[in-house]
């Protein structure tokens, strides 16, 4: 029983902290905060769910196409709402992407209605673990999830694209003096950072229905995730996810099921009293 | 001179114009109207509330929702459930709703930017998941229903138009109320507090109480909102009050302009009318404005009373060089 | 009105103040009175120390160690802005005005501080106002928003602002730094009226001539500690003084 709590718990918290990490690979990138990841998550998912359930392709194949739309959407939404935008105040780009937001919505409920839908998981039936009896596609999706993590991880600290987008991270003036299009930068690492959310969708999708208003909770947690965690940090996001995730199953299973998001919010509200800048965040500092 | 008095009298003009409408709208509009007009003024008293918290102390809460639920099932609660009479009712959503905001910015304005702004998406979570579990206290995921009229002695409000005229006096009487701040010394801190907390403080301005006392006025008309919504509508559920419609108003304010309670109140009537004049486009409404606000956001950045600013500052400076210019001649 | 004798109580004091970013020592044992109606000095090559000093006057950094006493009351661990309302103002460096409201609502906030305190509270603000602008050589439409204003102007008004206050310590953070000598001469006559005010002025400044022209005592930092105090003539010989500004030229 435990042992089932624990690996639902982990798989969830895997999605958010991708989610989270999306975020956070974004905020790095360019200081902003996007209202809209959750529901690139959602988008991921009913992309997944046209190519699975509508056009008859087999799972595997309709993530990896999902994935990769997903990602070019995210250069696409870069192009919208923060390239026109990169010289003005934060508030007006949040609201940007907080209208991003409401118009994916819409537009996903437009085009595939609004009845739940759902698709296949990555791999159905059962597997016994340690004398538990787990389904598959929450194993599969902690496997996955941890897969997708290491490479972008990988890919940050090890290559050169990861030396670049992080030197246009830090100080885009500079960079761009080094000869570094920070255009390209940005948008890979909007590519990423959707891509990774658009995976996120797809696994979430056999857990819950997909509707079109899947994204706003699973955004919310990734959010919280994210600032339990320590803004700004990969490893925090991750952390926080696995947090938001374990604390959401257990909640849900000993507190009540109807407060099991209360409660999960509720310890977000204490942790950014408690340490404000997260788990691995740097201490908030006023300039004077 | 002459032309300041010409400016007045077209204010005055417009006042009574205005007042000649408002007086006279429910007699040549469909009561439909009349309601969609009703829902527009209790838009308008929330992003009225989010003027104050975030157009004037620079605090952007995703919260102002959850807050109009408390107001709204506070009056439930008092006139429909323990037959308080509606005004008390109503006072005390007021009451409540600000002191629930006050008590509550202690903990949530210790951070900081967007760390507040996520603390506040946290609070209309868990207000929301309180208002659709807590069968006791909201009615649970089932709402409260066959709530009472408002009424003051004798008199029932118990048509659209009598609501109408009731909004829109709360409406005009809070919008003069904020304007009022604007000019008064907490008014001042407040603007303070936004612009630069450093400079505040040194200016003896207590920020944490100064943004305390942001939220609290804030809960206050979102308490008066609910409460009228509560009563309008005579149902309420946890549905009304969650996390996508308090996005809305930070959306409606952004339309507006963030900078008077003339944005809000612009802000309101689009979001609102624009469905109703548009009535074909209906089902892509909303997609239209979540497209709309991106482009705005492009186009006039401090919505259309900020660019409507921008607009007549460049005229009225045209206007003077050429002045000049003929002056020079 | 008291008499400028030694007898004279401090308005501020600062007792071995103390103050470290990580490893860098910001303020080392500062120590110095400040007496209502004089100006004082504070001099020093950049990066001595010299803005942190007033940051910790105002409460925006805690102190380190050391105490720091207004009136002869303890103000150690008091906000800053219960510092500013006790009668401690400033400006700074850059113009903190309000850039998002109109001149009105940025020079009001002053007024609002003097009336929060109950001796100021019935005195004539708008007579004060009216003399500091013409002294500060301002003409202003009220409504007008603050980046209608040019640099010097920001910087004037920041310290009619501060004097608005009837601050009893008035600290000045590099008032006349990239202002003409017009505008600094504005400078010079507003500290006046701050003097006559019988304020205590705390003046940070790079320009020399200014410093020596108004300065009653001046004290020299150099990273973060006093190398020496004294009245200005003093200080213009003082070897230990030279050498600090001419190595920090040799080092730039």
């Amino acid at each position: 029983m435990i042992l089932q709590l624990i690996v639902t718990g982990i798989s969830l918290g895997v999605v958010y902290g991708l989610i989270g990490m999306g975020m956070v690979l974004i905020f790095r990138a360019v200081g902003i905060v996007n209202f809209a990841q959750g529901d690139f998550l959602m988008l991921g998912a009913f992309i997944c769910f046209a190519f699975n359930q509508k056009m008859g392709m087999p799972i595997w194949l309709s993530f990896a196409i999902t994935a990769v739309l997903i990602g070019l959407s995210g250069i696409v939404f870069q192009f919208i709402t923060y390239w026109p935008l990169r010289d003005a105040q934060d508030k007006t780009i949040i609201v940007s992407t907080l209208g991003a937001s409401i118009a994916l919505r819409e537009m996903t409920k437009l085009i595939w209605g609004s009845t739940p839908q759902t698709i296949d998981p990555l791999r159905g039936g059962i597997v016994k673990i340690a004398g538990a009896l787990l389904q598959w596609q929450y194993v599969i999706i902690i496997v996955f999830a941890a897969l997708l993590m290491s490479m972008v991880y990988f890919l940050l600290e090890k290559t050169l694209l990861g030396n670049i987008m992080q030197a246009t991270a830090q100080d885009k003036y500079a960079a761009s003096l080094m000869g570094i299009p920070i255009i390209v930068a940005i948008g890979l690492t909007f590519f990423i950072s959707m891509l990774i959310t658009g995976a996120g969708g797809v696994m979430l999708a056999p857990i819950f229905f997909i509707t079109n208003t899947m994204g706003v909770m699973a955004g919310v947690k990734a959010f919280a995730a994210v600032v339990i965690g320590g803004f700004g940090s990969v490893q925090g996001a991750i952390i926080g996810g696995l947090l938001i995730g374990l604390i959401e199953v257990f909640a849900g299973t000993y507190v009540s099921t109807t407060y099991k998001d209360t409660v999960v919010f509720a310890v977000l509200i204490i942790s950014l009293l408690v340490r404000p800048q997260g788990i691995f965040g740097e201490k908030i500092s006023e300039k004077a | 001179m002459r032309k300041l008095k010409i400016k007045n009298l077209i204010i005055l003009f417009l006042i009574a114009l205005a007042f000649a409408l408002i007086i006279n709208f429910p007699h040549i509009s469909s009561i439909y109207m009349i309601r969609v007009l009703n829902m527009t003024m209790i838009t308008y008293l929330a992003v009225l509330s989010l003027y104050v918290v975030f157009g004037m102390a620079g605090q952007s809460s995703f919260a102002q929702c959850g807050l109009m639920g408390i107001g709204a099932y506070i009056t439930a609660n008092m006139c429909t459930r323990w037959g308080f009479s509606p005004i008390f009712g109503m006072i005390m959503s007021m009451l409540g709703t600000a002191l629930f905001a006050f008590i509550i910015g202690f903990a949530l304005f210790r951070l900081k930017r967007f760390y507040f702004s996520f603390s506040t998406i946290a609070l209309m979570t868990i207000l929301n998941g309180i208002f659709a579990n807590w069968t006791k206290g909201t009615g649970g995921p089932v709402g409260m229903g066959n709530l009472v009229q408002f009424s003051v002695g004798g008199f029932v409000f118990d048509t659209e138009a009598k609501y109408f005229y009731l909004i829109i006096g709360f409406s005009i009487a809070a919008s003069i109320i904020i304007w009022k701040l604007f000019r008064s010394p907490l008014g001042r801190s407040f603007m303070a507090v936004r612009d630069n907390e450093i400079a505040a403080s040194c200016m003896g301005i207590n920020n944490l109480l100064t943004k305390n006392i942001a939220f609290a006025i804030s809960g206050i008309l979102c308490g008066l909102a609910g409460s009228l919504f509560a009563f309008l509508s005579g149902y309420i559920s946890a549905t009304s009050f969650a996390l996508p419609q308090s996005q809305l108003y930070l959306v409606v304010i952004m339309i507006g302009g963030s900078s008077s309670p003339i944005g809000a109140l612009i802000g309101s009537i689009l979001i609102n009318l624009l469905p109703e004049w548009l009535r074909f486009l209906k089902d892509y409404m909303m997609l239209i404005y979540g497209v709309g606000i991106m482009g705005l956001m492009v186009v006039l950045p401090e919505g259309l009373v900020g660019g409507g600013k921008d607009l007549y500052a460049k005229y009225i400076k045209r206007k003077r060089s050429r002045v000049d210019a003929e002056q020079g001649l | 009105m008291q008499n400028t004798s030694n007898a004279k109580e401090a308005v501020l004091t600062l007792n071995k103040v103390c103050k470290n970013f990580g490893g860098v020592v910001a303020a080392k044992d500062i120590s110095f009175d400040l007496y209502s109606g004089e100006v004082f000095g504070l001099i020093g090559p950049n990066g001595a120390g010299k803005t942190t000093l007033i940051n910790l006057i105002t409460g925006i950094y805690k102190v380190d160690g050391g105490t720091i006493l207004l009136n002869g009351h303890d103000i150690t661990k008091t906000p800053a802005h219960t510092r500013a309302r006790r009668g401690i103002t400033r400006t700074f460096q850059h113009p903190h005005l309000l850039n998002r409201c109109d001149i009105e609502t940025n020079i009001y906030l002053g007024v609002d501080l003097a009336k929060k305190n109950k001796l100021l509270k019935s005195l004539d603000h708008k007579k004060l106002l009216d003399e500091l602008l013409e002294v500060a050589g301002l003409k202003l439409n009220m409504r007008d928003g603050i980046d209608k204003l040019a640099y010097g102007q920001q910087k004037l008004l920041e310290v009619v602002r501060a004097i608005l206050t009837r601050p009893s310590v008035l600290l000045l953070d590099e008032p006349a730094a990239g202002l003409n000598q017009k505008e600094m001469e504005h400078i010079v006559a507003l500290v006046d009226i701050a003097i006559k005010m019988n304020s205590a002025v705390l003046l940070i400044e790079h320009r020399m001539d200014l410093v020596m022209s108004i300065c009653d005592r001046i004290t020299v930092l150099n990273f973060g500690n006093q190398i020496a105090n004294g009245k200005p003539a003093e200080i213009q010989d003082n070897p230990v003084v030279i050498e600090a500004y001419l190595g920090r030229k040799r080092g730039a």
